[in-house]
């Protein structure tokens, strides 16, 4: 359809204005993460948008290099956290993407366990605020309290319901006509779903993979409740950051903040195609 | 059970060439894919429910030095049930909880629907930019939230831009007042949550037929009667999946604000979720925790039945 000239430049000054809102915060993180300390929290005329001296010295702080400018060291370095992070969110990506996608296959084409999409959405609709108590007691007792492994269990469980819709929504879509010559070629119905489908679907599982990661690498609350030292997430240590000599670490939890932002941001840019289908819980195809 | 999960797999799965074994064996492995999402979903479901219910008629705490299974010998007959009913912290949490949500899901619903009908045709540049306007909704909401506790500082770039607006030096503490600090935690929840808002709503506008658009058109409809008596009903279901899922996600509310204010200045920013993360981390008093717990679990279940009724007679009569 046609579209007049002056809807054009309300389109373009919206879009920008759009643009400015969502860029801005993101922009000043980015700056605030190269900034050297004495330009952290400048105000008033000093403000600066865009570090003047920019360094790296947020980036080397946090991995453990003490700089001069910065008196105080760090108890321990953003390693650690960054490799609970990592272990947690893939390990958990690959217990809820291997329930999810057995179960998905499971109800796709046998018709088995009916009672797990509704179920799922439930699992979904409950803040894990409400469940944390058993949750905690739980992981107590079977040692599972600040350690990635524990992290993992309880990640695969909570994005198991996206992993489970996105490959339900994907099995259901697709052709079943190789399935069934292969059925009759005597193909056993586990080997057809493991050597045929499977390597078929390798494209959705990527994304669904993709997906449940950056929900997992999001987490904030969980890791809060069940780490408390050795196995802190990336969001729990920046958050904990700060001490008493310079008050907020502004630049060093820029620098964090950074470095957790940067993965989801690609991931998600990479299989923005399958968004829409993986937040209605397959509700809705792009 | 096997017989009628093998009808089931019959109309699934072709009924022309499945001879019975087959049947059988389809019946088979399908319970053994399901088996392990099941078992997660038990173990996280039936044993932790009963766990909660026994340890919400106690006094319990981890500092109380019995073992939770033992929780019985502190028992309180439902008195964190009647505690929970006189709680004014908590039902001024709830209060907060619904304001937030109250503002924030119509102001994200109808940037993101104004958003979309933006995008809704082809022009140049439509890719790059769709691309940037949603990066809020997959930045680490923790990291969101400290972006927004950078920007509302006192001698911050939200306050340096309203100085070279007015013109003159603007300091307002926006995270140490009450009202403010309820307004910025809900701007940087419109921020995060608007792209989510427009990616659902314009994947559902592109559903809408052009050829009905062309005929109201010709008709003599104006671009508002299209939108309100074309595209805005075709959208219906499209328009109800994305408020639920925002309600029920604004429902969970914590990390960004927890970052931001801590649930202060006071209790000013204090939602259900940083509420009920307070009494377990600080007051630990999880008898009391599991209570409030439970009965909000109750009430969203009783609600979510009650949703997914109505969703299901909608959709025997088609809009």
């Amino acid at each position: 359809m046609k579209r007049s000239v002056p809807f054009e430049i309300f389109r373009y000054a919206a879009i920008l204005a759009a643009m400015a809102v969502t860029l801005v915060p993101i922009l000043w993180m980015v700056s605030m993460a190269f900034k050297p300390i004495g330009e952290w929290s400048a105000t008033g005329a000093d403000l600066t948008w865009w570090p003047k001296q920019p360094t790296l010295a947020n980036f080397q702080f946090v991995f453990g290099h003490s700089t001069n400018d910065l008196i105080v060291a760090l108890d321990h370095t953003a390693v650690k956290p960054i490799l609970s992070s990592l272990l947690s969110a893939v390990f958990g990506t690959v217990i809820a993407m291997s329930a999810g996608t057995a179960a998905a296959y499971g109800l796709s084409r046998f018709g088995s366990g009916q009672n797990l999409p509704l179920a799922l959405i439930q699992l979904r609709l409950f803040p894990p605020m409400a469940v944390m108590i058993p949750v905690m007691i739980m992981w107590a007792f079977l040692n599972l309290n600040d350690t990635w492994w524990g992290l993992a269990l309880i990640y695969g469980i909570v994005t198991l319901p996206f992993a489970f819709w996105l490959m339900k929504t994907f099995f259901d879509d697709m052709p079943r006509e190789i399935e069934e010559a292969a059925l009759v070629e005597g193909c056993s119905r586990l080997r057809v779903f493991t050597r045929i489908t499977l390597p078929m679907m390798r494209a959705p599982l990527a994304s669904a993979a993709l997906f449940v990661f950056i929900l997992n690498w999001s987490d904030y609350l969980i890791a809060l409740l069940l780490t408390t030292r050795e196995w802190v997430t990336i969001p729990v240590y920046m958050a904990s950051l700060s001490s008493s000599m310079t008050g907020q670490l502004y630049g060093a939890k820029a620098a964090l903040g950074l470095i957790a932002a940067v993965p989801p941001v690609i991931m998600g840019i990479a299989i923005q195609r399958h968004l829409v289908r993986g937040l209605t819980f397959g509700a809705l195809k792009q | 059970m096997s017989a009628v999960t093998a009808t089931i797999a019959e109309d699934k799965m072709g009924a022309v060439h499945a001879k019975p074994a087959q049947r059988d064996e389809g019946a088979r492995l399908g319970f053994r894919l399901t088996l392990p999402a099941q078992i997660l979903v038990l173990f996280i479901s039936a044993f932790p429910l009963l766990m909660q219910l026994y340890i919400s008629v106690t006094d319990w705490s981890p500092l109380s030095g019995v073992g939770w299974w033992n929780a019985w010998e502190m028992w309180n007959s439902f008195a964190n049930y009647t505690d929970l009913a006189a709680d004014t912290r908590f039902w001024s949490a709830l209060q907060r909880t619904a304001i937030v949500m109250l503002v924030c899901v119509p102001a994200e619903f109808l940037l993101g629907l104004a958003l979309a009908t933006l995008f809704a045709d082809d022009f140049p540049g439509k890719r790059i930019f769709y691309s940037i306007l949603l990066m809020p909704m997959m930045v680490v909401p923790a990291v969101a939230g400290y972006m927004f506790f950078m920007l509302f500082q006192s001698g911050g770039p939200v306050n340096d831009i309203l100085s070279r607006i007015v013109g003159a030096p603007v300091t307002i503490a926006w995270l140490s007042d009450p009202t403010l600090a309820l307004i910025a935690v809900m701007i940087a929840d419109i921020w995060q949550w608007t792209p989510l808002m427009f990616l659902i709503l314009l994947a559902g506008m592109v559903g809408v037929p052009e050829d009905q658009m062309k005929a109201a058109t010709l008709l003599g409809a104006n671009a508002w009667q299209r939108f309100t008596t074309i595209v805005l009903p075709k959208m219906k279901t499209i328009i109800i999946i994305a408020l639920a899922i925002r309600v029920i996600e604004n429902f969970k509310i914590f990390d960004t604000l927890y970052i931001m204010t801590g649930g202060g200045p006071g209790v000013a920013t204090e939602t259900i979720s940083v509420y009920i993360y307070k009494v377990t981390t600080q007051d630990l008093i999880w008898g009391y925790v599991a209570a409030i717990a439970l009965a909000i679990l109750i009430v969203l279940s009783i609600v979510a039945v009650y949703a997914m009724k109505r969703m299901a007679k909608s959709r025997e009569v088609p809009a």
